[in-house]
Formats: structure tokens, sequence, C-alpha cells
């Protein structure tokens, strides 16, 4: 091997390893929009049992436990944005506003707002007045999740 | 003697009291009616600078839309900054017509089309509602990047035509179940006071709501917001939306699968909230009216 060649073999093998990490970073940026997809779905569900019961389909039991589920489920929130996970990152995949990651603090306090609103609604599902869970849920869909996806989301994922 | 003068001023003093009394209660009745209005129409969420934290109805919120940035007006009764001058027909005109009382034109960012088929005493009520409110002398800074002259001309063009089209308003329910009042109030909330097709119905070049596509939903950039088709087509609308449904998402913003609406929506249910259960099923009972129109908005 004469040192020319030596040389194409180590540009191809820092070209070819520099592609394969630019790739995986892809890879786990779409993972990472996927786990967060996968998290708000849940959010979601929770939300569909607590509404069951206040529609009378359901009982206390279950929604206080998708109640207790919610808490932890939003609180997660800030560990799933991180950077290049945005919807100008991964078009067609990502729908979070590029917004997010400029003012990272107004994000983080309007996530702050809907883990209190999940609480108080968990606070309320304890108690067991159907009133107050009424009034909480509404105060949770907007301006807890609505709070978020007002400002920070531009359409909701297909 | 100084007894007498005494019980007479008191006396006096009571029977202006009753005086005053009577118009002040009537005022008052008009001040509630207003605010429900406004609360409906949403006039606050547009008409504050919330991103500054600044006093409601005291203007300054910059919209991008597809007439340029426009900066929302000041409408507390301050009389420099806001509209505390103007008179009832000023009012009125500039509801209406979208035209200001100095004659330059609004361009419908600012939705007169659906306003212009609000009714006189709901106009007057909604005025009185704004002159109680404290007023506020914050001015309002334009947007650098300000509406270009062409935009202007093309609103003003776009209002004209609108208002020849008023005898045949654009924002006609095209067939309602006659006599059935939960629909015509229903109609009424949701096409005139919470101007739905602002964001649900496509527009015109000039700005104008597309009639033949009410509320089938817009694809966004030149033709308005983008925005779902509501009509209750099965396929591309909200057919498959109970009663129920629509309900939960004008109170809380859920929707059937368990999703929380945002971006201009989000807002919206702000204001449908804010609306008494009998007006969310009368709104719930307009659009379940409607005739399915299969659009899809992407093509």
């Amino acid at each position: 091997m004469n040192i020319s060649t030596k040389w194409i073999v180590l540009a191809a093998v820092i070209v070819a390893g520099s592609l394969y990490c630019g790739t995986a970073r892809a890879q786990d940026a779409a993972a990472q929009v996927e786990a967060r997809q996968a998290v708000m779905k849940s959010q979601g569900k929770d939300a569909g049992a607590i509404k069951a019961y206040i529609d009378g389909k359901s009982d206390l039991a279950a929604a206080q436990a998708a109640g207790a589920d919610l808490v932890t489920q939003v609180a997660k929130i800030p560990t799933l944005f991180p950077k290049g996970t945005s919807m100008a990152d991964l078009p067609g995949k990502s729908y979070a506003k590029p917004a997010i990651w400029t003012e990272m603090d107004k994000f983080n306090a309007v996530a702050k707002v809907a883990q209190t609103k999940a609480e108080a609604l968990n606070a309320a599902l304890k108690g067991g007045d159907k009133d107050a869970i009424t009034a909480a849920f509404g105060d949770m869909g907007k301006n807890g999740c609505g709070g978020c996806h007002e400002p920070y989301r531009e359409k909701k994922p297909t | 003697m100084r007894l007498t003068a005494a019980g007479l001023y008191l006396a006096l003093a009571a029977a202006l009291a009753v005086v005053a009394a009577a118009p002040a209660r009537a005022d008052e009745a008009a001040v509630a009616r207003g605010g429900y209005l406004a609360a409906a129409a949403g006039c606050d969420q547009c008409h504050t600078d919330k991103k500054e934290g600044a006093p409601a109805y005291a203007g300054g919120r910059r919209l991008t839309t597809e007439f340029g940035v426009v900066t929302t007006p000041n409408i507390t009764p301050d009389r420099a900054a806001g509209i505390g001058g103007w008179s009832e027909a000023d009012f009125i005109r500039a509801m209406r017509w979208g035209v200001a009382p100095d004659g330059s034109h609004y361009v419908s960012a600012f939705p007169f089309p659906y306003y212009a088929r609000l009714t006189d005493g709901d106009l007057r009520d909604l005025k009185a509602y704004l002159d109680s409110l404290a007023p506020v002398s914050r001015p309002v800074v334009e947007a650098a990047a300000s509406l270009a002259l062409f935009e202007r001309a093309r609103a003003a063009v776009g209002a004209a035509l609108g208002s020849l089209n008023v005898g045949a308003p654009v924002t006609a329910p095209p067939s309602n179940p006659p006599g059935d009042p939960a629909v015509a109030r229903g109609a009424y909330l949701a096409q005139t006071v919470g101007h739905c097709g602002a964001c649900h119905t496509p527009r015109t070049w000039l700005g104008q709501p597309d009639g033949s596509r009410e509320l089938a939903g817009s694809a966004g950039g030149l033709q308005g917001a983008r925005a779902p088709n509501i009509t209750p087509d099965e396929k591309t609308g909200i057919g498959g939306w109970s009663e129920a449904d629509i309900l939960s998402l004008l109170k809380d913003g859920q929707t059937p699968d368990n999703d929380f609406v945002g971006g201009a929506m989000a807002e919206i249910v702000r204001n449908t909230a804010r609306l008494t259960d009998d007006d969310r099923r009368a709104i719930a009972a307009y659009l379940k009216s409607l005739p399915a129109k299969h659009f899809d908005k992407k093509g």
C-alpha cells in the first residue's frame, strides 16, 4: 500500500464515519420525536379516561388512576424537546415550532403551567367532587395542554 | 328651619337618585349583553398585546395575515389612543363596512365581512360595553413592515364588492331547517359573532369569504389561515363527530381522539368556553345542520 492509497483509504473512512454519524443523529432525532409523540398520546389517553368519568361513562377510580399517570407524564415534557427535533429539522415528522428552542425559558414556563394544572386536576380527582373535577379538567385542557399547543405546536401530527 | 332645609335636600337627593338610577340600570343591562357578545366574538384576543402583558382591549398585538402585518388598534374609550371619540354611527360603520371614521379602509383581518350582519341592537350593546371599559392611553406602535398600498387597495375593493353583496350576504346560512330556534341562534353565533368563517372559509383573492366553500376549510396562504373543514362531511369534515364531541371541543378544546387543540383554535376555545351551555349546544346544532361539503383542504 503506497502513501497515496493510504490517504485515500483514510479519507474514505473519515467520510463514511461522518456520514454514518450524521445518519445516526437524524435517526436519534426521529426516535426522540416518536418518543415525544408517544408521551403526548398517553397524556391524551389519560385525558380521555377522565373525560369519560365526567360524561358519566366511567367510574371515579379509573379517572383517579388516569389523573395520577397524567401528572407523571406531564412532568416528562421538559425532557422531551432535545435540540434537532423541531419541524425545521424533521419536516413532515415533527410539528414542534422552532420558537421552542429560541425561547426555551418561556417554553419551560408554559410547561410548568401545564404541570401545575395537571397536579390541580389530580388533587381534584383525589377529592372526588365532580364539579371541581370538571372545572379543573377544563382549566387543564385550555390552559395546560392548549396553553402549550397554542404557541408551540404547528399542527397536530398525523 | 335648618332641619327643613336638610330634609328638603335629602328628599331632593333621593329623587335625583331615583331619576339617575333608571337609565343607569338600562345601561348596565346593555353593558352586560355587550360584554357577553365581546367575549363570544373574542374581541380581546386580537385587541390585546398579550406578549407584552398589556391591558385588555388596548390593542398592539401584531398579526401576520395574508394582507401583511396588522397591528391591532386600541379599542378602549381613550379619546386619543382608543375609540373614545367615536359616535355610535362611527362604530357601526366600522363594524359593518370596515371603514374608519377618517374614511380609511380596514383590511379584512378585522372580520367586518362577518360583523356586517350583527343586529343594530347588538352593535349598540357592544359599544356600550367598550365604552364602559377603563380608558387606556397606551398608543399602538405600527409594525415597521406595515401594509403595502396594494394590500390596502385590494382590501378596499373587496370590501366594496362585499358590501354590494350584503343584500344576499356572503355569510348566509345555506339551508336552515325552518323554525329551529337553536339552529338560528347557532348560525348567528358561529357565522356572525364568532366569525368561524374567517379561518374555516377560504377567501377569494380580494379577501372576501368564498361562499361556495363556506366552512369547508382553508389550505392557508393567500386564502387565509389554514383551518379544517367543519361541515358534516364524513371524510374531509366533522361528520363523524357527535354533538357531545363538538361540545367538548368548544368547552375544553378536547377533540374526539383526545387531543387538545393548539394554534389559533386554542384562542377560539377561550371564547367558546365563555358561552352558556345553551349557546354551545346551539353552535353544535347549527354545524350539524350544514350541508356536508366534500373538500380536502390539501387538494
